[in-house]
């Protein structure tokens, strides 16, 4: 599966499913969780929101969207 | 994935925890992660009554942090008659930036319907933060002249407001970075100043007279969790950056403490309640020296409470003009 990551105000980045490391999956399941596709890109699951049709997804989980939103957190309260 | 406590979907994991949670289950752990703290801090004192209400100001920005602590006290307090909410904001004159975030304070203040105050650099001082960027006179980042400024005018204005507590919006990441800095720098004397101006339950802070005591009630909350309420919760937070933005050594450390918390999760929370008792500690010894806090005297161009002849954002706008 190919996967488009759309990191809002910045780049979009597309890849292959199997070509994500899966170093920090703790998931039973030998598949790229969506911690793994912000590892790929340089992004820690602390600095973002990860949405899949506008919906929060926890990091942890499998990637099961072909099509993926990263919002940055703001600095700045 | 299903939430832990129910069967809807989960909207987010916390690695700390291992926790689960659907939209509403994690809304309520943000919520009363928020309301053990103002219990723990003992923020309501047990003198607030109906007809001697307590008044405390937020400063509010208009970015996510701000915004969520001002809805959080909001319902929580709603029906409290001890506790009066008032919105402070400052503008800092950042084109722009702090226009549209000063619109969602507006926006979210007639929400509530809470008094709302908005005070400008411009006014106040004469300057605006991007003449003073350019200008630079001190060279320094423009984080380090913002932050004198906005002190000044959230302490007099505070206090000109009648407030018994100031309250902001840091998180769990803000904190945990400012706790590392203060170590790495070795600055023990700051710390316990962290403690007795911010930190501490309000009952063990050493008197400080001169200061409205201020408060970080979001705290033990991560800032990626303070974001996803207000995602959540539809909040009009303001989502852009400060074109000044510019603190290096603390974006290195934030840095460090993201590497950290994924291999080691829970970290920003154990280096901050680490750091909590440690400050309390170091507060009561630095307490007992009377070197320390008696030297405060008054500006004399502007007259607010310094440890200088004058103060630090006098000699900055002296510089300045």
């Amino acid at each position: 599966m190919r996967v488009t990551v759309d990191v809002k105000g910045e780049e979009t980045h597309e890849f292959a499913l199997e070509d994500v490391p899966t170093e920090s999956a703790e998931t039973a399941v030998e598949q790229p969780t969506y911690a793994d596709l912000l590892s790929k890109i340089d992004l820690s699951p602390h600095e973002v929101s990860v949405l899949v049709d506008g919906r929060p997804v926890p990091e942890d989980q499998p990637v099961e969207s072909e099509h993926v939103t990263v919002l940055r957190l703001i600095k700045g309260g | 994935m299903e939430c832990n406590r129910c069967e809807e979907p989960s909207v987010m994991h916390a690695a700390y925890s291992g926790a689960h949670l659907c939209e509403a289950h994690f809304r309520e752990s943000v919520e009363k992660r928020v309301r053990r703290r103002v219990r723990r801090d003992d923020l309501v004192p047990h003198d607030a009554t109906p007809e001697n209400p307590q008044t405390w100001v937020i400063g509010l920005s208009g970015g996510k942090d701000s915004v969520v602590l001002t809805q959080l006290l909001y319902d929580t307090f709603e029906e409290d008659p001890r506790i009066e909410l008032v919105g402070l904001t400052i503008h800092e004159g950042i084109e722009g930036y702090r226009d549209k975030s000063v619109d969602a304070c507006i926006e979210l203040a007639d929400d509530l319907d809470i008094r709302h105050e908005v005070v400008s650099y411009a006014e106040e001082f004469g300057v605006e933060m991007d003449d003073v960027v350019e200008d630079d006179p001190e060279n320094m980042a423009a984080c380090a002249y913002c932050g004198v400024f906005r002190r000044d005018l959230l302490e007099e204005y505070a206090e000109k407001l009648g407030a018994d507590l100031m309250l902001t919006g840091h998180n769990l990441d803000d904190e945990a970075q400012t706790a590392m800095m203060n170590f790495l720098e070795g600055d023990v004397a700051q710390i316990a100043k962290h403690f007795d101006a911010s930190l501490g339950p309000i009952s063990e802070r050493e008197d400080q007279d001169a200061f409205v005591p201020r408060a970080k009630p979001l705290r033990d909350v991560p800032e990626k969790e303070v974001a996803l309420y207000a995602h959540l919760e539809d909040l009009p937070a303001h989502i852009t950056e400060c074109p000044h933005s510019s603190e290096a050594y603390r974006a290195e450390i934030q840095q460090l403490l993201y590497d950290l918390e994924e291999n080691h999760p829970g970290t920003r929370h154990s280096i901050l309640s680490g750091y909590e008792e440690l400050a309390g500690i170091v507060a009561n010894r630095y307490n007992g020296d009377d070197e320390e806090g008696a030297d405060l005297r008054e500006c004399v161009e502007c007259g607010s409470t310094t440890t200088r002849e004058r103060c630090r954002k006098c000699s900055l706008l002296d510089a300045l003009v």
